[in-house]
């Protein structure tokens, strides 16, 4: 028998105010590049100043959402920890790229590349939370926080009573021209309020860190199930779709809220038109990436996302429709328990 | 009751062999693959022996069929030839007939080929089809170019968790399969030598200027070396329906965070120590089942004394014959899960123990000391293979006799 899995608690660094406090989504005003950085909160009260001096961005960013998360849920201690991550430490990386160069491979400092290894932050909350149990980090792109997500149901179907799961991932000046070069984003400043009518290829850039403490206690959202898939046509998202939902026994009437993965870029929004098709016409919608940006892990936002309009009791049943950039596509139903 | 999860099919490309008979070959011979780099653009070519595999990437590509190599990093053409191998060793002749989960592992993706162009990509000035392998520098790329190339849709993803990133993924393919999600999944990991790593490594001063001595009293740091390994998993009624050939059972598995140091295990081995009892527990079978283990074994100061505790701490007065093919190989990182996962299979098929190279002297820290000496004619049904890694990942594997 399908254990039930519900959502008992989370948490996000985001180019919102999302880390505490009741969350209103904005616009966010963009003025030099097509970027939308997230809102650092301060570091001091989760990690050890001594820590903190020697770690990155994202480490800080990864490590401070995930304690936050298990705070939320009141819950030191997961039975697992996994995440994912597209890209891992990006300061790091270049840095130790730039180092290798600048000191001609010699008296290298190996903290960046220490930190740079993509499970450096599953390894530091395991250590700060002594928690000794299964722990994993998946790193492939639009399919990095969905797997993770996957295999933390796995854990839950096997006997762990919860799963810490989390996606992070940031941008850097250096990463953000890399991609321009081969047309990741829009190439003319665009607000994220006009992001969605802009008719333009490519996405506005965004970054992240979400988690969720997962498990079978009750709670108010259920996850009620996911499906991945790759690199699929149109016809097959809509064939996928119509199964998915019947597999989890939800008429499409019953969806109250879509929350699409949108990112107003015209060589890929099609298959969004495609699910909204599949759906009732007058059903809300959340176009998420107007408020995080695209990046490999954005979908863990809009899992964020979707929790909290769930929580706020506007709607019933969620599902979650991303892609990233065409190539991995996935479905994620949640439910008002 | 959950299904067995077979092993029936394998490929490999390491530097000793390009194939699993090549390096079954080269481990009865007792031929080691370390040497000085012809392949990998570092300054300490000459100074660092690494396991490099014997080939260009132009002939890597000749092998895995490809008449254009356009964007194909060394990373991805070792991972496709490893790939073709397992397929082609498992009786499977179009991997679409089947849905099957490709879970792949990487620890660096193709920082290999990125690492020689980075700065002209950062140079607004330059353009070029340089340009085409912005993409290959994450993990997801050689994944995505080895399952559009062969044919897998279904579960296609890339874990990496350091040194025991392909263990991982083995785990993660069975556990797909006894959760009922697929009868079938490929599973392994696939590194190149890059300046990165070896400069990462090197600086963590965790690299030996000689041959690498596992379990030595004078080790004194790791060889990094490059290859590829997958293999094909399958659960028992699935193997069964079509008629494959079983290998081995991957009958127990376990993963666990040692919650210690982000760079270096505890003295007591307490990870290495649980992953072994729990995949052991898990196999249903006791200490006094197994007959070999292939040991994460890098020779580091650190890793040799904690993995060689908790051997201790498990076996007690009665340590199987234990030995680290890495003095073959070198390091694999992301790869070394899964070639020795191979190894281990080799062991139980072939009925032979792999011999530790280069020991010396046993290390004054432990009373156990590593098989020496090629065994041939061991009856082994029952082999553990370790893989320990950054961040206190430690994995490992029972793999078992089929039918046993």
């Amino acid at each position: 028998m399908e254990i039930k899995c519900y959502i008992q608690a989370s948490a996000a660094i985001s180019p919102q105010q999302s880390f505490e406090g009741s969350y209103e989504p904005q616009f966010l005003p963009l003025t030099e590049r097509n970027l939308l950085r997230v809102q650092e909160p301060g570091y001091a009260g989760f990690i050890p100043p001594n820590s903190l001096r020697r770690m990155s961005r994202l480490l800080k960013m990864g490590l401070t959402t995930a304690l936050q998360c298990l705070r939320n849920a009141n819950s030191p201690v997961p039975g697992a920890i996994i995440t994912g991550t597209g890209r891992g430490s990006l300061q790091d990386t270049e840095k130790f790229l730039h180092d290798i160069r600048t000191y001609e491979e010699t008296a290298l400092n190996p903290t960046p590349f220490i930190q740079s290894t993509y499970n450096s932050v599953n390894g530091l909350i395991a250590l700060q939370q002594q928690c000794t149990d299964y722990n994993n980090t998946f790193v492939h792109r639009g399919f990095s926080f969905e797997h993770a997500l996957l295999d933390s149901l796995l854990q839950i179907q096997e006997g762990a009573e919860s799963v810490l799961t989390g996606g992070f991932d940031e941008m850097t000046i250096e990463h953000f021209f890399i991609k321009s070069r081969i047309g990741y984003w829009k190439s003319v400043l665009t607000q994220p309020a006009e992001m969605l009518a802009s008719g333009t290829p490519g996405a506005i850039a965004g970054e992240g860190a979400t988690f969720f403490l997962i498990g079978t206690n009750p709670a108010a959202v259920e996850l009620k199930g996911m499906q991945m898939l790759y690199k699929p046509d149109a016809a097959q998202v809509t064939e996928s779709l119509t199964q998915f939902l019947v597999k989890h026994g939800v008429e499409s009437e019953a969806i109250d809220l879509f929350v699409s993965g949108r990112s107003g870029d015209v060589r890929f929004d099609h298959f969004y038109d495609i699910a909204e098709g599949s759906l009732p016409a007058s059903i809300a919608k959340v176009h998420f990436k107007q408020f995080c940006g695209e990046y490999d892990t954005a979908a863990a936002f809009g899992m964020w996302t979707a929790t909290q309009e769930l929580l706020s009791g506007r709607h019933k049943t969620a599902l979650l429709y991303n892609h990233f950039y065409g190539e991995q596509h996935t479905f994620i139903l949640l439910k008002q328990h | 009751m959950a299904e067995r999860v077979l092993i029936t099919g394998m490929g490999m490309v390491s530097a000793i062999g390009n194939n699993v008979e090549e390096n079954f070959r080269s481990l009865r011979a007792q031929r080691t693959g370390i040497g000085y780099a012809q392949y990998v653009d570092t300054i300490h070519a000459g100074k660092l022996p690494v396991g490099e595999v014997k080939c260009s990437s132009e002939e890597l590509a000749e092998m895995a069929g490809l008449t254009d190599a356009t964007g194909f990093t060394r990373t991805t053409l070792l991972g496709l030839v490893a790939m073709q191998e397992a397929l082609f060793s498992a009786g499977i002749n179009d991997a679409r007939d089947t849905p099957t989960a490709f879970i792949n592992a990487s620890t660096v993706g193709g920082m290999c080929d990125t690492e020689k162009i980075y700065f002209d990509i950062l140079d607004p000035e330059k353009e070029g089809t340089f340009l085409q392998l912005i993409d290959t520098l994450d993990c997801a790329d050689c994944t995505q170019r080895i399952a559009d190339r062969v044919g897998f849709t279904t579960y296609v993803t890339t874990i990496s968790t350091a040194c025991s990133s392909s263990a991982n993924a083995l785990m993660y393919g069975a556990r797909l399969i006894r959760a009922g999600l697929v009868e079938r999944a490929v599973c392994g990991g696939t590194e190149a030598l890059t300046r990165f790593t070896i400069n990462g490594f090197n600086s963590l001063k965790n690299i030996d200027k000689r041959h690498c001595m596992p379990f030595d009293k004078d080790r004194n740091g790791l060889n990094l070396g490059e290859g590829a390994a997958y293999l094909v998993l399958e659960s028992e009624s699935f193997a069964q329906r079509r008629k494959a050939r079983p290998m081995a059972e991957l009958s127990g598995w376990c993963n666990t965070n040692e919650a210690f140091h982000p760079t270096s295990p505890s003295p007591e081995g307490d990870g290495a120590f649980e992953a072994m009892r729990k995949a052991l527990a898990m196999s249903g079978r006791t200490v006094a089942d197994v007959q070999y283990i292939n040991v994460h074994g890098t020779a580091t100061l650190n890793n040799d004394v904690s993995e060689g505790r908790a051997l201790e701490r498990l076996f007690g007065d009665d340590v199987p014959s234990f030995s680290s093919t890495k003095p073959f190989t070198g390091h694999t990182l992301a790869a070394a899960g899964a070639i020795e996962a191979i190894y281990s299979v080799l062991s139980i098929n072939r009925q032979m123990i792999w011999p530790n190279l280069n020991f010396t002297g046993r290390m004054e820290e432990l009373r156990i000391s590593p098989e020496t000496r090629l065994l041939e004619a061991s009856p082994v049904q029952n082999v553990v293979s370790n893989s320990f890694g950054f961040g206190g990942n430690n994995a490992s594997l029972v793999i078992s006799k089929y039918g046993n």
